[in-house]
């Protein structure tokens, strides 16, 4: 099987999950309590009045042409209008996207940056503190509830000592001055981004740490430090190398999660973004404002595992040569 | 008879052959040697344990006693250890019957402790009074008028503030046509004011329809200060009425002359020491008799400092809550790794042994379950299907049967191939008898240690479920009560002790089942340590 197939495969694997996302994403809302026409249609409103809007939304159509006519409108992000704002959901996404991406983009390069490297030094130092400490972080990561240690984090930085602002994305009114603007941004962003590193990095070192051993155990590490090689050439060049695609994977593999995160991330910090519009929406019963969310975080989510599966490709020889291969 | 002796021959061979080969260790004795999972066990079995007995170590029922303490009120042990909160008054409630009362005067009434088969209390009856003259109406009233405010008449002397009062107002009403009852309770208070405070009783009266009736109540602090924080006067009789005095009503403010943002327990409630509170009742009746009866009277301070760990807005015990919870989470995570557990065996041991299209159908359902985003799918089901705990199991068990089933089907394509099994089948057994008696036992050890390690995933799911507001408002998890901390004020005024406990139950019980099973995968799985 050569990488084209095995792109191909998945691309085409990719395009069955959003299919089937927007379609229980259709179907969901539909079945909803509180159906569309009663929210958006008035109960005072005339008869006419009723078939005329019934009519505008497509609300009679049969289910299919519905369906067809939904699939469209999402192709070109017509998320229709929210029920609350009466503004485009896609609208008022869009103010948020920029706020839920930075905020990822932070947490992601810092929780890995900091896994990664603390897994190969405690690879590398066995039976050392850092070795217990990278179990521990992994441990705390896995059992202690996320959201926990961000309220904690807040109290602690936002209440008992206040030297991190407790909520938002920026000052209101924001300072003047670009640079004024992006260190109080900046400032804003330690805590969210700074608690997701301090939940996140302890399960990325186990694991590198845990792949690191694996291959340190193998049979060519053993022949290259035999034949003289430095320990750290062995460590960087041999190990590491051998290492990265299931580190890579992991990378795009972490992505829903984080996705996930940012629902509760964001509404603990009040950030202005895509996660907290979603909960919002849902609570609020606003479903144009919820399946339009819902839909961009899945289309988040897909392109992420497709990426996933596309770097693992690049990475992984066995696919990229096309030799063998089981998958 | 030879045949007992083979028999018995036989066992003794048997037995010399199990002491020749040593026995293999059996499960539990592996077990016991592992520290970490000792420790989980002991965890779990401390929850257990909290769970069975909530309702005996829980000293009130979290849903149904309610207002307990003012809201969010501190923990007692606060008081000892932060200056804000010493001398905070803890919750106060007194029930004033007719022996608690001290009779300071009677004039010509009669007074009696009553007990009918409604309710108890005491009994006052007044003897008919003189005729009046006409202008005794009109004093009434200027004496109606008079009380309306804080009494000027009051503020005497402080060692016998209680006869003086009585007398002059006497002396204000016509003659001797008025007679009045004091009655006195002195209740000491050693704390700082309150935020607010209550009293209530309820009263009838029994008179003819010419009688006016007068009930009042004072507050008379230590410093001899007198506050009539509440009168009425009837005219006829009364059948059940109540008399509710609170801190937080607008009239109460009205009468000592507050704004309403004032505050009455910065008023009455300033110094420290004996506070009585005088219930004054005066009848002038021509025509008959007057009988007034009053049931026990309700005072509650409420507190400011309460219980193990305070109380929440809604006046809810939270050490109570806490305990209760354990219930709830020990459920919510056994039921949902079970039902998932169960589903993921099923599905991987059919994919894996039926192989073919089911397999690739079933493993295709998998992967798309595992591209959905877990936690905004869960949001958006849990807004459909409603808030409940059931559904909440359910959703979860849903969306996390998918890692278990594609480790049950990896291990069943192995066991699939293996002699025993095709032995089974050569000899003619239908699939579902091989996968039920061949297959399913020996992926047990597997599924056991992943049922285990699928509980923390399921307590912490909900938690954040309930933390984000979507839980079931019918029960109080550990997640919810992180919710209404935060909701309601923890962070502002740096309530931990509302935040802290709840999420550290969520911590050690996820991480006592991660220790048992790590546990119990390092001893029946050796080859699956590192992948689950």
């Amino acid at each position: 099987m050569g990488f084209r197939s095995y792109l191909l495969r998945r691309l085409g694997y990719a395009v069955i999950v959003l299919l089937v996302i927007l379609t229980l994403n259709f179907i969901l809302f539909r079945v909803m309590p509180g159906d569309p026409e009663k929210m958006i249609i008035d109960p005072n409103f005339k008869q006419e009045a009723k078939a005329a809007l019934r009519k505008q939304y497509g609300l009679d159509d049969p289910p299919m042409v519905q369906y067809k006519n939904y699939m469209l409108a999402l192709l070109r992000f017509d998320l229709g209008l929210s029920f609350n704002t009466q503004r485009p959901v896609w609208d008022e996404l869009k103010e948020r996207l920029p706020n839920t991406i930075t905020l990822f983009l932070v947490t992601f390069i810092s929780t890995a940056a900091v896994g990664i490297s603390l897994g190969v030094y405690s690879a590398a130092n066995r039976g050392r503190f850092a070795e217990r400490f990278v179990v521990g972080a992994g441990l705390f990561a896995h059992a202690v509830p996320g959201f926990f240690v961000q309220l904690m984090l807040l109290l602690l930085f936002g209440y008992y000592w206040p030297i991190l602002p407790i909520h938002g994305t920026m000052s209101a009114p924001p300072p003047d001055g670009a640079l004024a603007q992006f260190l109080d941004r900046a400032w804003h962003i330690i805590l969210p981004a700074g608690s997701n590193l301090v939940m996140g990095f302890g399960s990325w070192a186990l694991y590198t740490r845990n792949t690191m051993l694996e291959a340190l155990g193998q049979d060519y590490i053993l022949t290259a430090r035999a034949k003289g090689l430095p320990k750290r050439d062995v460590l960087y060049h041999h190990a590491l190398r051998s290492v990265l695609p299931p580190i890579v994977t992991l990378i795009f593999m972490s992505l829903p999660g984080a996705v996930s995160g940012a629902v509760i991330t964001e509404s603990i910090f009040s950030w202005f973004g895509v996660g907290r519009y979603l909960l919002d929406a849902t609570l609020q019963m606003d479903y144009p404002a919820a399946q339009g969310a819902f839909y961009l975080i899945a289309l988040a989510v897909i392109i992420s595992n497709l990426a996933a599966d596309i770097a693992y490709g690049l990475v992984d020889p066995r696919i990229r040569v096309g030799a063998g291969g089981t998958k | 008879m030879r045949q007992d002796a083979k028999a018995a021959q036989r066992a003794d061979v048997a037995k010399a052959a199990a002491a020749a080969t040593p026995r293999p260790l059996t499960f539990w004795e592996q077990y016991r040697r592992k520290s970490q999972g000792m420790v989980g066990l002991a965890i779990v079995a401390v929850y257990v344990i909290v769970a069975v007995f909530a309702p005996w170590i829980a000293p009130y029922n979290p849903k149904d006693d309610l207002y307990l303490a003012d809201a969010s009120a501190a923990p007692v042990w606060m008081s000892k250890l932060s200056a804000k909160f010493r001398d905070c008054p803890p919750t106060i409630r007194l029930k004033l019957g007719f022996d608690e009362w001290n009779q300071e005067e009677l004039g010509a009434a009669t007074i009696s402790p009553f007990d009918d088969g409604e309710g108890s209390g005491i009994q006052l009856s007044y003897p008919a009074t003189e005729p009046r003259e006409s202008e005794a109406e009109e004093d009434f009233s200027f004496s109606f008028v008079g009380n309306a405010h804080w009494n000027p008449w009051a503020s005497s002397s402080p060692e016998e503030p209680s006869d003086q009062v009585p007398d002059e107002e006497i002396s204000t009403e016509s003659g001797a046509s008025a007679q009045e009852v004091v009655l006195s309770h002195v209740m000491q208070y050693n704390y700082k004011s309150p935020n607010t405070f209550s009293t209530q009783f309820d009263y009838s009266i029994d008179a003819p329809d010419t009688a006016e009736t007068s009930i009042s109540v004072e507050l008379v602090t230590p410093n001899g200060e007198a506050y009539e924080v509440w009168d009425r006067t009837l005219s006829g009789s009364a059948d059940s009425e109540s008399a509710i005095i609170d801190a937080r009503d607008f009239d109460l403010k009205m009468k000592l002359g507050l704004s309403f943002f004032g505050e009455p327990s910065q008023v009455l409630f300033v110094d420290r020491g004996d506070y009585t509170i005088r219930l004054r009742m005066s009848s002038i009746s021509p025509d008959g008799p007057v009988t007034v009866k009053i049931s026990p009277v309700a005072f509650g301070v409420l507190g400011m400092v309460h219980g193990v760990l305070g109380v929440d807005h809604m006046g809810s015990d939270i050490w109570s809550q806490l305990i209760y919870g354990t219930r709830i989470a020990l459920a919510i995570g056994l039921s949902t790794a079970f039902i998932a557990v169960a589903i993921g065996t099923t599905v991987g041991i059919v994919a894996g042994y039926v192989g073919g299209a089911v397999d690739e159908f079933l493993m295709r359902v998998a992967d798309v379950l595992l591209a959905i985003p877990e936690l905004p799918i869960l949001i958006i089901l849990g807004a459909l299907f409603g808030k409940s705990v059931l559904n909440i199991v359910v959703l979860l068990a849903l969306l996390s049967w998918m890692g278990i089933a594609r480790l049950v089907r990896s291990q069943t394509l192995s066991l699939k191939e293996r002699q025993f099994v095709e032995a089974s089948r050569a000899s003619g057994a239908p699939q579902s008898y091989v996968m039920l008696h061949h297959i399913l036992p020996n992926v047990m050890p597997l599924i056991f240690a992943n049922l285990v390690l699928r509980i923390p995933g399921a307590i912490l799911a909900e938690a954040s479920l309930s933390f984000l507001g979507l839980g079931d408002p019918r029960v109080c998890t550990w997640g919810r009560i992180l919710q209404n901390a935060k909701e309601f004020g923890a962070f502002t005024t740096m309530a931990w002790w509302w935040l802290v406990p709840p999420g550290l139950a969520l911590t050690f019980m996820s991480l006592a089942f991660v220790f048992i099973g790590n546990s119990v995968n390092e001893i029946l799985n050796p080859r699956y340590r590192e992948r689950s």
